[in-house]
């Protein structure tokens, strides 16, 4: 980074040596890179944290004034945001556990390469392949109590409350957990697949020669060795889990109550109904905390996991 | 014969073409002028879309209509009017819009047109409740009203009749229909409305409040959530719920309950009138034969009060002179008598004109005209408080009046807990 701020005189290029050439070379390649993550993502994380310091809001911009971090220690002040935090960090949680459980099992089950695995595979990764606003609508629609293909079954048989799953204060979240499962396990299952099939095959043939057992060689020799793979898979599912906003939009919009509530979608509230920019800022910052934080944790952990593995 | 006949058809068409145009200027006088329209993707945007071309012959104007969702909608034409980018000369705006409109100065005050221009647009041939609700807050004209919904009470005529019943008039009378049609093993319920968290389950509520003496606004233009009538009315549309709506209605949004009646599920429900046309198709709808609609129930029989919503349309005040010039007279052709009657023939569902009403044309396609007529003269487009607090308010609200009828909530408390946040907006 330093090197961009070095005067380059046009006439003294020549004389640099190849590593200094090469050196200005790549920097130059990689410029415009870094300039678009400058305008992209740096500039507005910087605005975003500027605008946090203010009870600013769009629709009532002569009432603008400088709060300092009054917006950070009253965010959690309203039940909606309180609600919004707890569920969104349960939601995680859950849904990116359950996802690594069945996921393991199905990249188990997909690991030997034959013909009907590849076609098993690729059937599998259909949900995936759905934007999650439509997924929400399709679930929506499948659980609607009086007249939706499976939730009217579901009230009838008395499997869930009258009112639905998606409305009733118990079941809403755990639906939408359900929903997000079905949704990114297929994704869970590929990203393990793909460790699985780097595993060294000496080891295994190995402990297959000494007789080791399935659950043993899964148990002592692929867990182990997976862990890298494991955590990279639960790094990007549960930065992508913590921001969750389509499914939940269409399907409960929060509700019932604010069972359902979620951080994004109180930020999108704020930001796009209300045009509380300030409200807005702060809610996206603190998510972006959450973020960095579930992040940062899971790249520590899996340094130390890859160390050891890898002597 | 048949020729001439055709030619006969010719000359009447271009006649009445020419009758179109009259209003408006008939010259070419905005030869050049581009209008850009952002329209809610309600019934009518494909009417302003279709009907673009006959402005231009008309006017010599071209008119583009940008049609969007109503959260895009508010989106792009907010961004638009804070940025000052003056990419949208005309706006649809909503009801509930005006207050932010008033006091931001968004658009263009159309009071000193309107008074110059008002044996051009016959104001008095406008419903004053429109006029007033789809634009005036504050002293300032900030739209100008072109598509006035009226709330109305869809029923089903055989139901009604099998329960030996007549169709109700008070809140009372309602509810007790509502509860003696439910048979849920019969797969009948009286009552269906939006219950959803958010602007589906406040909206629903602020209507049946209103007419059970409820209100927002307290007489001192705060807040006044948690008043004794308020939670009354909330007690009854909870009991509403459990006991006669389809058990899904908690969690059903606009789509969900006009879909639960055109089904035939649900008995009745209020509902704004430009759905009305729906029921009559038999594509969508099993209760063509059956439906009726009729002037929702109000508590106050003496002086009824019905609720009125719609849209008006506006002039950004970001634009040059020019534009702005052009925009109102696109304005006065739209809404002018012949104009807004054919977009009504062509399946606008919005109406404006006191003559529209006893139109014998419209009065023979549109049997509800008359229930229409009645709501716009004792409407009432303020039970939703039209202030720009009002976004917040409605959150608050979904978000109570939904706890509640999923039992999480008990009335008093949750619209206590809503009017504490409430203040805190002033």
């Amino acid at each position: 980074m330093s090197d961009l701020s070095l005067p380059v005189p046009a006439r003294a290029l020549s004389p640099l040596g190849f590593y200094q050439r090469r050196r200005w070379f790549l920097v130059a390649m990689a410029a415009p890179a870094l300039a678009y993550i400058l305008v992209v993502a740096v500039w507005p994380i910087l605005q975003g944290m500027y605008f946090s310091l203010f009870d600013y809001n769009l629709l009532k911009p002569h009432r603008t004034k400088f709060v300092g971090l009054q917006n950070y220690l009253e965010v959690f002040d309203t039940p909606a945001n309180r609600a919004a935090f707890v569920n969104t960090v349960i939601f995680t949680a859950a849904a990116v556990t359950i996802e690594l459980v069945l996921g393991f099992g199905l990249a188990l089950a997909l690991w030997r390469d034959s013909r009907f695995n590849r076609i098993a595979l690729a059937l599998v990764l259909v949900p995936v392949t759905i934007t999650p606003l439509v997924v929400g609508l399709i679930w929506r629609a499948l659980l609607l109590p009086d007249f939706g293909l499976l939730g009217y079954w579901l009230a009838h048989w008395g499997l869930s409350d009258p009112r639905g799953l998606l409305a009733d204060p118990h079941s809403a979240l755990a639906t939408l957990i359900a929903i997000d499962v079905w949704e990114w396990t297929p994704m869970m299952a590929l990203i393990l697949l793909a460790g699985l099939k780097s595993l060294p095959s000496d080891i295994l043939e190995a402990s297959r020669t000494d007789g080791a057992t399935g659950w043993q060689r899964v148990r002592l020799i692929v867990l182990p060795l997976m862990l890298p793979a494991v955590l990279l898979a639960l790094m990007i599912r549960s930065v992508d889990a913590f921001r969750v906003f389509d499914s939940v939009y269409v399907t409960t919009g929060g509700g019932p109550g604010n069972s359902t509530n979620t951080l994004m979608l109180q930020a999108v509230k704020e930001g796009l109904q209300f045009f509380d920019i300030g409200a807005a800022s702060t809610l996206g910052n603190v998510t972006l905390l959450c973020i960095a934080l579930i992040a940062g944790g899971l790249i520590a952990v899996i340094r130390r996991a890859d160390r050891r593995a890898n002597g | 014969m048949k020729r001439l006949s055709s030619l006969r058809c010719l000359a009447l068409a271009s006649a009445s073409v020419a009758a179109l145009a009259a209003p408006a200027l008939a010259d070419q006088s905005l030869k050049g002028v581009t209008l850009t329209l952002a329209s809610q993707n309600d019934q009518f945007a494909a009417v302003l879309a279709e009907m673009a071309p006959e402005f231009e012959a008309a006017t010599g104007a071209k008119l583009k209509v940008d049609i969007l969702d109503y959260g895009s909608l508010l989106t792009k034409t907010t961004a638009d009017f804070v940025g000052q980018t003056g990419s949208y000369d005309l706006v649809t705006m909503d009801i509930v819009w005006a207050g932010q409109y008033a006091e931001n100065g968004y658009t263009v005050d159309l009071t000193d047109w309107i008074a110059r221009d008002k044996d051009e647009i016959d104001t008095d041939d406008i419903y004053p409740v429109l006029m007033q609700a789809l634009g005036q807050y504050d002293g300032k004209q900030v739209a100008f009203p072109f598509a006035g919904y009226a709330n109305v009470l869809a029923y089903r005529k055989d139901l009604l009749e099998k329960a030996g019943l007549g169709v109700p008039t008070t809140p009372e009378e309602f509810t007790a229909a509502a509860l003696k049609m439910t048979d849920p093993a019969a797969g009948v319920y009286g009552f269906v409305a939006n219950g959803q968290k958010g602007a589906a389950g406040a909206q629903d509520w602020m209507q049946y409040n209103a007419q059970m003496g409820g209100a927002i606004m307290g007489p001192d233009g705060k807040p006044d959530l948690n008043s004794d009538a308020n939670i009354h009315s909330l007690q009854v549309y909870k009991e509403l719920f459990d006991k006669a709506a389809p058990p899904g209605a908690a969690n059903y949004d606009w789509g969900g309950r006009e879909e639960s009646f055109r089904q035939g599920i649900a008995a009745m429900m209020q509902t704004w009138s430009v759905g009305a046309p729906g029921y009559y198709d038999p594509a969508s709808s099993k209760v063509v034969d059956t439906v009726g609609i009729a002037l929702a129930p109000s508590e106050n029989t003496e002086e009824p009060s019905y609720g009125v919503g719609g849209w008006g349309i506006a002039i950004n005040a970001g634009i040059s002179e020019k534009q702005k010039e052009a925009a109102w007279e696109y304005i006065k052709w739209m809404t002018s008598k012949p104009v807004h009657k054919e977009m009504i023939l062509k399946g606008s569902g919005s109406f404006l004109r006191k003559s529209e009403m006893a139109d014998p044309e419209l009065k023979a396609k549109f049997p509800f005209l008359p229930i229409l007529e009645k709501t716009f003269e004792n409407g009432d487009g303020s039970y939703r408080p039209r202030i720009p607090e009002y976004p917040e308010i409605q959150d608050l609200l979904g978000t109570a009046v939904n706890a509640v009828l999923v039992g999480d909530e008990d009335p008093k408390a949750a619209l206590d807990a809503a009017q504490k946040e409430a203040l805190d907006l002033f």
